[in-house]
């Protein structure tokens, strides 16, 4: 009798859940890949914080928010190194001060109304006056509407630059009309976070249907654009890590996966998907103090180029995976001004050696920092730091790590405190002025104790760059690099490889460094 | 006033004292974190501008002294506002009204099978003491407990949507899906309340795999728990006067071996299911699911004080009314614990 009311139990326990698993059992990998009518689903790690592009600066917000909102200057396809007219064109004035732009007629709104300079003046001075993370980006401009189709944008100092700032998507145009009815302004005083993260206020390709910073992000093609309308009426961004959007694209369920690493990538066939590999726009760099009172030990300019004679760059470059690249310098290799590799620095274990007798180094301890919970384009950096580690140990530095979590040691790091340290540097704007942030008394200069008139051949080349016309700037970024490596606190280490893998339904699109790919280029 | 009502009511005020513990400690050690919140908010340009610095702290509530900062916290909570998160600068509660229903249907769906799973092979294994299925049934619930969850999900996540096309990959709904009209928050449950079926069976779908991944170790636990209860049970005196009075075998398993075993599998369950709301990040981000413990993972990582003050707050309040239901139940279940 037991057995029986055993046997039937688990009989029924087994039925029942039969029962749950056919019930809500529907096939995967079944998911539409018709372009007509069909939705698009982008796997992605979401960073998005705001879909505000006055206030937002992360990667996934600036995806979203380039095909919301459109900008007055563009890039065309893959290529950043020129930027073309988008709402209007421009015209920079000789002493690269003075930018004109003129309002291209026939834009509208996704709401029908024209795109007017108004719009225009008001969505720049706004990234201005709430001083959101891309507020930098217009320092120092001062924005004026000078007729009923320009305006201008005046720079206090020579501002060749800008021509590539307006193309990011944080300087979108917004309708200003709508926005200043839903709280929007030109100052501190701005209210209209939340209304833009429930509704894109732009001309762009795609408006808003859905925003959940966790979840997903959903886009519906605007019928009021003027260009071509998108392949994809619909398009879901979805929050997903790396592993599992491996398998959604190999299973049909997504059609793109955008943050796989070079080992991830290594293990799908090319034969069943796209796979689009490009240098990212970020830079891995080791930074050694400068200040005496941090240690007296990174500071001494003989251990200093000890340490970079006795890395070995190609032995490093190797974990970074098939794609990424060593350039010779911070700046990238589709930048202008990028240092070819053989300008950079090169391993020689004898200079090394030299170098280190020469700093009378005894073998104390020196401390390299680094954030131990985030990945750059898939690297993680703690076997980066154990390499370093491990090649420093081979001409007698004791190096010892110190891992921490990246929101604690980020304020570390930007104090100066850190005496030796591996950090990334994403670009901002596809520039090479980008990079002056690694000179003396700048942004990351100072991080490492480098102060303004500590390195006077580097502020002497630093400031020809800054001053070069358009076509010398390349040539006169390459030797500031040069002498960057060798009076710096800076190793620029390698430039890890950016990938994008796509479904064989999908037969083409864009990509570049600074909205990572165009999802209305995706065809 | 009803003893029981008493009861109650004692032990809600009880909860209060120790929501407000939690308010303080979870603040304290929020607030004990190397680490500026507002440098971890702001990318590398705005954080080195100082005008923008000091006002993202003013806009944050970040300039004023702790003190301060914790008694605007709690005056701010007493009318149901949980702060501002500091990275999203979207009300913690609004937050924390979509993550945590995602994640109390994932764990409820893991407990209720945990349940019928874990249950019916502990009873099985300790009416089969001694014997192979006793063996096995040990066996593999140690493999279950023992079993690594972040591994255990990407396995079943490869193997079920992957390789054999079971279930659905993401998610709580497919890719581009409505969610049904929010009332509860749990997707089956509303898009039954709506009468969205294609809905309901898309949502649990989604919810069989991370569920059964997420059981898997309750199961093992309950088992064990289950199988070593009944068993001190079976010896007894009234089981065995059952017996003889030649009450059937399942009456005797029913209403006397499992009502008997349940008070010591009851408080198992109430830990377990606090622990399987407050712990299922590793989960959620295999399976994409974006509940509270994701939610957490994030606030704590990237010093968002606010959300993780929230979470603290939920989830500690969580376990204060699970205690409470699992002191009830001893109650119903054991005349002795009613009576004292």
């Amino acid at each position: 009798m037991r057995h029986h009311f055993l046997g039937r139990a688990v009989t029924a326990g087994v039925a029942a859940l039969a029962l749950l698993a056919l019930a809500g059992c529907a096939p995967a990998g079944d998911q539409p890949d018709k372009k007509e009518g069909a939705s698009l689903v982008v796997d992605m790690s979401f960073d998005v914080k705001t879909l505000d592009p006055g206030r937002s600066f992360e990667r996934t917000g600036t995806l979203v928010n380039h095909v919301l909102y459109e900008t007055l200057l563009t890039f065309n396809g893959d290529d950043v190194s020129k930027p073309v007219d988008g709402l209007a064109s421009y015209v920079l004035s000789d002493e690269d001060k003075v930018m004109t732009l003129t309002m291209k007629d026939g834009g509208a709104f996704s709401d029908g109304s024209p795109i007017t300079v108004d719009d225009a003046v008001f969505s720049l001075q706004r990234v201005q006056g709430i001083a959101g993370n891309p507020s930098f980006l217009l320092d120092g401009v001062t924005i004026a509407k000078t007729s009923d189709t320009t305006l201008t944008l005046t720079s206090e100092t020579p501002n060749p630059t800008l021509a590539y700032l307006l193309p990011n998507p944080s300087l979108g145009i917004i309708n200003s009309k709508l926005l200043t009815e839903n709280g929007g302004s030109v100052d501190s005083d701005d209210a209209s976070e939340s209304f833009l993260n429930g509704t894109s206020a732009g001309s762009g390709p795609y408006i808003l249907e859905s925003y959940d910073a966790t979840s997903q992000i959903v886009l519906a093609a605007n019928p009021e654009y003027r260009g071509d309308q998108p392949a994809y009426s619909r398009i879901v961004v979805r929050n997903v890590i790396g592993e599992t959007q491996k398998l959604n694209v190999q299973a049909g369920e997504s059609q793109v996966a955008i943050d796989l690493n070079p080992d991830q990538v290594a293990e799908l066939s090319a034969d069943e998907l796209n796979i689009k590999s490009a240098p990212s726009r970020y830079t891995i760099y080791m930074m050694l103090n400068q200040d005496p009172s941090i240690s007296t030990i990174t500071s001494n300019p003989d251990f200093s180029t000890a340490v970079k004679s006795a890395l070995d760059y190609d032995k490093i470059l190797a974990l970074a995976g098939k794609g990424a690249e060593r350039p010779g310098g911070v700046v990238p290799s589709m930048f202008v001004g990028t240092l070819p590799t053989e300008r950079g620095n090169q391993f020689d274990l004898a200079a090394a050696k030299e170098s280190l007798k020469a700093s009378g180094y005894a073998g104390e301890e020196v401390v390299l920092h680094y954030a131990n919970d985030v990945t750059v384009s898939g690297i993680a950096l703690q076997p980066l730091a154990e390499t370093v580690q491990s090649q420093l140990k081979d001409v007698g530095i004791n190096v010892t790590l110190a891992a921490a979590p990246e929101a604690t040691e980020l304020d570390n790091y930007r104090a100066g405190k850190e005496e030796m340290g591996i950090w990334s540097w994403g670009a901002d704007y596809p520039d090479p002025q980008n990079y002056i942030a690694f000179a003396p008394g700048e942004n990351l200069g100072k991080r490492a104790g480098w102060l303004a008139g500590d390195a006077e051949r580097v502020e002497r080349l630093r400031a020809a760059a800054q001053a070069a016309s358009f076509d010398d700037r390349g040539a006169a970024y390459e030797e500031l690099q040069v002498a960057l490596n060798e009076d710096g606190p800076f190793i620029a280490l390698f430039q890890p490889v950016g990938n994008i893998v796509t479904a064989k339904s999908i037969t083409g699109f864009t990509s570049n460094s600074v909205w990572t790919i165009d999802l209305a280029s995706i065809e | 006033m009803h003893p029981l009502a008493r009861y109650l009511l004692t032990r809600l005020g009880i909860g209060v004292v120790l929501a407000f513990g939690i308010t303080l400690v979870t603040f304290t050690l929020a607030n004990l974190v190397p680490g500026d919140p507002v440098q971890a908010a702001l990318g590398e340009q705005a954080s080195a501008n100082p005008a923008i610095v000091q006002q993202f702290r003013e806009d944050m509530g970040l300039d004023k002294p702790l003190p301060v900062q914790y008694v605007t916290y709690l005056g701010n909570l007493l009318q149901g506002d949980f702060g501002v998160s500091v990275q999203t600068r979207t009300p913690v509660a609004l937050e924390l009204q979509r993550a945590f229903p995602a994640t109390a249907e994932l764990a409820t769906a893991a407990i209720l099978l945990s349940i019928l799973v874990g249950i019916g092979l502990g009873l099985m294994a300790a009416l089969r003491r001694g014997k192979t299925v006793d063996h096995v049934i040990r066996l593999v619930s140690l493999l279950g407990i023992s079993a690594p969850t972040f591994w255990l999900a990407l396995v079943a996540y490869y193997v079920v949507f992957y390789q054999l096309r079971l279930l659905p990959g993401s998610g709580r709904l497919s890719p581009g899906a409505v969610p049904p009209p929010n009332v509860t928050g749990f997707y089956t449950i509303d898009s039954v309340l709506a009468g969205q079926w294609a809905t309901f069976g898309d949502a649990l779908s989604h919810l069989i795999l991370p569920g059964t991944v997420l059981a898997l170790s309750t199961i093992g636990l309950l088992t064990r728990f289950a199988r070593s209860s009944v068993l001190d049970v079976l010896s007894l005196d009234y089981v065995r006067a059952a017996r003889a009075k030649g009450l059937p075998s399942s009456a005797v398993t029913l209403r006397y071996v499992l009502r008997g075993a349940l008070v010591p599998i009851i408080t198992v369950l109430g830990i377990a299911f606090g622990s399987l709301l407050s712990g299922a990040v590793l989960t959620e981000k295999v399976f994409a699911w974006h509940g509270i413990g994701e939610y957490a993972y994030n606030g704590a990582t990237r010093l968002d004080l606010p959300a993780v003050m929230g979470v603290g707050l939920v989830v500690g309040i969580t376990y204060i009314l699970i205690n409470l239901a699992v002191d009830v139940l001893y109650g119903f279940l054991d005349p002795r614990v009613r009576r004292a």
